[in-house]
């Protein structure tokens, strides 16, 4: 089976986490304001979701672990190595566990959707995928140059 | 470790971390679908003696709680299913209630901003037919006392009446009939708090002779930040 090459793999990696970081450090600006992510189409989804108390947990916003999170996945695409492919794959693996179960508390639960949550939960989907992907084709090769 | 040995064991880790990945999602949905939210049990409300005596000899006005002719009006707007409101009913709040209030330097009014749900809509209905009844703060504050999960469809019309009957309302079949009026209400203050900008719950605006007119605080994140702005409004 034919993989892209790593170093496209890690460009788009950098470039969706890139925008992860953006749409998570605007959820954290707006919601340690008081406020509540702005729904393109209108709606109250993004306040519902925001006053959650899902929202937070030990009393840290988790956009807070979001944009931890895709800080951590663009470091690891600016390393070629298998501690930048492994340790992506694990936050991308977490990241995208914690966020099947946070669409699962918005659809079942607080019976709400916030249209920014969706966004991170698909980018981090994504990131999951190509994480997977460059660890499945290239973990391994610390001796040789990955390309 | 040969490049071989090295991609088996990283490979097996790999496996290992999304094998427990995935016990650990399950489980947490599991958990979550089948706990129950503590409150919101009509049968069994909690601390209606100490809401009345933590408001015990306060006047109340419709939704307005404190001297009618405070020089200082602090305005809440909230939502009684969200959490982060019975929060600040319950830690932030009291302290400005038992002095500042008390002592006739400030009234609080209530205003419903309705965000989470539909029955967020009733329950604030009966918060105000409570008022007419000068039951309003004793309502809501029972309420966030036995708040239950957003959305868990607990604040019925049992669930209500039983609030209301805690809180003291008297004349129930009276304020079976106000709530009904008294939706629409419920839907203006949602609408004057999202005019003033306000984008969650509770968020607070205050008046006094401070102030040019009714300025907005968003949501202050302690009981000192109150008193600071009581002190810059008064």
């Amino acid at each position: 089976m034919s993989y892209p090459s790593e170093d496209t793999l890690r460009r788009v990696i950098a470039f969706v986490a890139a925008l992860g970081v953006s749409i998570a450090t605007y959820i954290a600006i707006v919601e340690s304001g008081g406020g509540s992510p702005v729904c393109l189409a209108g709606g109250t989804g993004c306040h519902t979701v925001a006053e959650s108390s899902y929202s937070h947990v030990a009393g840290v916003n988790i956009a807070i672990f979001g944009v931890i999170g895709y800080l951590l996945l663009l470091a690891t695409a600016f390393f070629a190595n298998d501690a930048a492919r492994f340790g992506g794959f694990l936050v991308s693996l977490g990241g995208f566990g914690y966020s099947i179960f946070l669409t699962y508390i918005e659809v079942f639960k607080i019976e709400a959707i916030c249209q920014w949550c969706v966004a991170s939960a698909v980018l981090m989907t994504i990131l999951f995928l190509l994480s997977a992907t460059r660890l499945i084709a290239y973990g391994g090769n610390e001796l040789q140059e990955a390309r | 470790m040969s490049e071989g040995d090295r991609r088996t064991k990283m490979m097996q880790l790999a496996s290992g971390a999304a094998f427990l990945a995935i016990v650990v999602v399950v489980v947490l949905i599991v958990v979550n679908s089948s706990s129950s939210d503590s409150g919101g049990d009509a049968d069994n409300l909690e601390g209606a003696a100490e809401v009345s005596q933590s408001l015990n000899g306060i006047p109340q006005d419709e939704m307005v709680l404190g001297n009618p002719r405070a020089a200082v009006e602090l305005v809440e707007f909230g939502d009684l299913q969200c959490p982060v409101c019975k929060g600040f009913a319950e830690e932030i709040l009291p302290p400005i209630i038992e002095n500042q209030v008390r002592n006739g330097e400030v009234k609080i009014d209530f205003r419903n901003f309705t965000i989470i749900g539909p029955q967020s809509l009733d329950a604030g209905a009966a918060a105000l037919a409570a008022g007419a009844q000068g039951r309003g703060w004793n309502f809501v504050e029972l309420f966030y006392r036995n708040q239950g999960g957003e959305n868990a469809g607990y604040a019925d019309d049992a669930f209500l009446e039983a609030v209301a009957e805690g809180a003291g309302v008297e004349n129930l079949a009276k304020w079976n009939k106000d709530r009904e009026l008294l939706r629409p209400e419920v839907e203006e203050t949602s609408q004057e708090a999202q005019q003033l900008g306000f984008g969650g719950t509770p968020s607070f605006a205050i008046e006094g002779p401070g102030t040019k007119g009714l300025e907005t605080l968003g949501t202050p994140s302690s009981t000192e930040a109150f008193e600071e702005a009581i002190e810059g409004a008064g």
